[in-house]
């Protein structure tokens, strides 16, 4: 079993996840909230990840942060070095890739909501920000839960962004998903289905902690 | 404390055009399902905008639209009772009634919350959630959060609608108690006239987005200014009206000619009278000295506990049920001293509870 690929894995998708639960309330927020009335392009751009086979967004992500685009140059005059083939490469590009799984439950859970419950809240004086923490996200964690925890489990799934961006560089981007396919191609089944077997685990595992908490904490708060 | 609101909103229906002031007593908007009451609530609260307009709590100017001043919710510092109380579901009611005492020190914090539970007698209360109250002692949870936090104003968006009724008399007897010690304005939305009168010294009652009547609710009741008004407070019967002569007018729908008391500088366009104020006699026992007295017939017949409601037409026997020209509301007591004895019995529309509408 390979565990460089293992930790490897775990430590992107922990950082994506993360990224995603500080980033993505805000976008969810917007999204739920505004009334702009060209909003429905902004959730469209959020959902491109689901429709887009991985290989084009790779390979936007990989034309568009190479070294002679703006944001490709800029990165190079901060860090030093280019985007991709990077682990930094592989994180922006997951977090692109992963952006729908919390975006789109997070927004779920806000839905949720009820409106007059954040009028109440701001009638007693609460400004927007305590509203969100106070009364928006406690309601809503299952959404922000369920989110979160979706972009990591599918992060550790992903394939074809991480080949295209990271390429498959042993310690910095050889995930375990790509580590599976090394195995698989060299002929090494034994190996590859130890892993495939762990990953397979893991999967189950996080999908049953999302469908058992969420009723637990539905059951909880509605049992009006 | 005051609170002065000349507001106007686009509305999809129609127009809102709400102007009154509150001072000390609360004060009542009454109206039927849409007529803008809500609408005019949430806008003093901030939580929509009026187009134009003014709002004045107290001297402090929460919008106006010539001078572009539109205070956030948040500042306005009133407390808003809602429809369905939107309680926080996940906090305690103790921490409901603290989410308004954000700013203050831990142990003010503390007192404030022990204060206003111990005032809605709501202790033994404190740590259970909302979900496990029953809808009086939501609702008592709910005026407890909005008084905590002190308010200037207090809107209360029919607060009683969610009840059984028989919750309703003594959660109204304590909101009437509560409201007695409020030393801030108070509104209160209402399509029950009964409820709204005994909450409320003064009235509003709004109509498609606009003011039909203002004033002492005694004023609004016995002098209604247009028929709608009259109907909203409860008056059942009413007739279209033809001037003959001064204090003689024609009642055209009720086929007779009335005696009337009230003098009105337009011509009246209709007469009317309440329920209640009609008074049923058995033929011949009607007083020498009494004025429109006329035979009636029954045509159909309500019995409430204590009273019974008669439809009756005047002039000669009904056809139907339905053909009747008033309704007489009259005791059980007085109905069982002339039902047995045979129609036509007198029905008296006293000229003094005669009122004439000029629209």
């Amino acid at each position: 079993m390979n565990w460089e690929a293992i930790a490897l894995s775990l430590k992107l998708a922990v950082c994506v996840a993360g990224i995603l639960l500080v980033a993505g309330l805000p976008i969810a927020y917007w999204v739920t909230y505004s009334r702009w009335r060209w909003k429905f392009l902004i959730e469209a751009v959020v959902a491109l990840p689901l429709v887009l086979p991985p290989t084009v967004l790779g390979y936007y992500i990989l034309v568009g942060l190479g070294p002679r685009t703006f944001p490709g140059k800029l990165w190079e005059s901060w860090f030093g070095h280019t985007l991709p083939f990077t682990f930094g490469g592989l994180l922006v590009a997951s977090v692109l890739y992963s952006l729908p799984f919390a975006v789109q439950p997070f927004s779920a859970g806000l839905e949720t909501v009820d409106r007059g419950l954040i009028e109440a809240s701001w009638t007693l004086g609460a400004s927007r920000l305590r509203t969100f923490f106070r009364v928006i996200l406690p309601l809503s964690a299952a959404g922000a839960m369920t989110g979160t925890v979706l972009s990591f489990a599918h992060t550790i799934g992903e394939f074809g962004v991480v080949l295209m961006v990271g390429g498959n560089i042993p310690g910095v981007t050889r995930t375990v998903s790509i580590d599976i396919y090394d195995q698989a191609q060299a002929g090494n089944y034994d190996a590859a289905n130890r892993t495939a077997v762990v990953l397979l685990l893991f999967s189950f595992l996080v999908l049953s902690v999302i469908y058992g908490t969420n009723r637990r904490a539905m059951s909880l708060w509605r049992k009006r | 404390m005051s609170l002065e609101v000349a507001i106007e909103k686009q509305v999809s229906q129609f127009r809102l055009a709400a102007k009154f002031t509150a001072v000390g007593t609360p004060l009542g908007l009454l109206g039927p399902s849409g007529s803008g009451k809500s609408m005019t609530l949430r806008a003093i609260a901030g939580l929509e905008t009026p187009d134009r307009g003014r709002i004045v709590l107290h001297g402090r100017v929460l919008f106006d639209s010539a001078q572009r001043i539109n205070v956030p919710v948040r500042e306005r510092r009133i407390g808003f009772l809602f429809q369905n109380y939107a309680l926080f579901p996940h906090l305690t009611v103790a921490e409901n009634v603290a989410f308004g005492l954000h700013g203050l020190p831990e142990s003010e914090r503390a007192r404030g919350v022990a204060r206003q539970l111990a005032a809605a007698h709501l202790k033994d209360l404190a740590n259970r959630y909302p979900a496990s109250l029953s809808g009086g002692e939501q609702q008592r949870v709910a005026l407890a959060r909005a008084l905590a936090a002190e308010p200037e104003a207090l809107l209360l968006d029919e607060p009683f609608s969610a009840l059984d009724t028989h919750l309703r008399g003594a959660l109204e007897r304590q909101l009437r108690e509560t409201l007695e010690t409020y030393q801030g304005a108070t509104l209160f939305v209402s399509h029950n006239l009964e409820e709204a009168y005994r909450v409320c010294g003064e009235l509003v009652v709004l109509e498609r987005g606009s003011v039909a009547a203002r004033g002492p609710k005694e004023e609004v009741f016995r002098h209604p200014p247009t028929l709608e008004v009259a109907r909203l407070t409860g008056c059942k019967n009413y007739s279209r009206a033809r001037r003959l002569a001064d204090g003689l007018i024609e009642a055209l729908d009720w086929g007779c000619t009335l005696q009337v008391a009230q003098t009105l500088a337009r011509p009246p366009e209709h007469v009317a009278i309440r329920a209640h104020h009609i008074r049923v006699h058995a033929p011949g026992a009607a007083p020498e000295a009494c004025e429109n007295i006329f035979a009636c017939w029954l045509a159909a017949l309500t019995e409430t506990p204590f009273r019974v409601t008669l439809d009756l037409r005047i002039g000669g026997p009904p056809a139907s049920p339905a053909d009747f020209h008033v309704q007489a509301e009259v005791f059980k007591r007085e109905w069982e001293s002339f039902r047995n004895i045979p129609q036509p019995w007198q029905v008296e529309l006293s000229p003094e509870r005669l009122f004439l509408l000029p629209d």
